[in-house]
């Protein structure tokens, strides 16, 4: 049987597809019964899926200091 | 708009259009660039990145997200640098998997289970679930304490959406320490954020 602690460290390999078969079963399965789990892959997902919009807009005085070196 | 919507625009030399691309990528770029040369070069590094890319865009042939493209103009721009200086990579300094723990550790119990589970997270959309103002500047705290190591590997994957291939080789590192390196940054994330959707506060 599964840990909650081993879906967390699993939880990536899972959502990328990267699970060896019988491994994924038993962490789809585990998913099912427990809703923190479940709860907590739907939140890892979401988070990767965050990370590249980190990062704040450059602003306009960054951005005039990048086109003017652009156009030495 | 999307990387489709504005290469034609990118490649016939427009400005205004490149500009936008500064506006929305300068920052992710420097943070890609500050474990490798150094958060006083890492500007530099980018500034010199960007000409290069500006050059190079006409023959950018759109098979990567144009963030990845950048990345890897910067990434080669900051390994250049740092030949030039003649200084030990700080490549080198990425390799170890570090001595720091991982974050979530506390929050099972000896058995495994949940003994802090994950809050009920609450927001409209992806963009919209890092981009409060309250939590970008805990966010740029944790990035800042974050070993370089770790800090590198977040940026290339899940920032420049490197493939893990190439950041394995970039940062000579094996595959299952960089899935090391990567499980314990995104737990930093993790908690950060499951404590902010919880109380407010970070």
């Amino acid at each position: 049987m599964l840990k909650c602690r081993e879906v967390v460290d699993e939880a990536d390999q899972f959502l990328s597809d990267d699970l060896p078969r019988h491994r994924q079963w038993r962490f789809r399965f585990h998913l099912l019964i427990c809703k923190h789990c479940s709860r907590y892959v739907h939140q890892f997902q979401a988070l990767k899926d965050a990370t590249s919009f980190m990062h704040r807009k450059a602003s306009d005085e960054e951005i005039s200091r990048i086109m003017d070196s652009i156009d030495d | 708009m999307t990387d489709k919507d504005q290469l034609p625009a990118l490649k016939a030399g427009n400005k205004t259009q490149f500009s936008i691309l500064v506006r929305d990528h300068h920052h992710a770029l420097v943070a890609l660039a500050i474990p490798i040369v150094g958060f006083s070069e890492a500007e530099e590094v980018v500034q010199i990145a960007w000409i290069k890319a500006y050059k190079a865009i006409a023959s950018f042939e759109g098979k990567s997200k144009i963030r990845t493209w950048l990345s890897r103009i910067v990434i080669n721009e900051a390994k250049m640098q740092l030949r030039a200086r003649k200084k030990e990579t700080l490549f080198s300094d990425l390799a170890g998997d570090g001595s720091d723990s991982d974050a979530l550790a506390d929050r099972f119990t000896q058995t495994g289970h949940w003994a802090t589970p994950p809050a009920t997270w609450h927001y409209d959309s992806p963009e919209a679930l890092l981009m409060s103002d309250d939590l970008a500047q805990c966010l740029d705290r944790i990035l800042t304490a974050m070993p370089n190591n770790q800090r590198a590997i977040l940026e290339m994957r899940d920032s420049s959406e490197l493939p893990f291939g190439e950041i394995c080789n970039n940062l000579s590192i094996s595959a299952s320490n960089a899935r090391v390196l990567l499980h314990r940054a995104r737990a930093h994330l993790f908690k950060l954020v499951d404590h902010y959707q919880e109380t407010g506060e970070c």
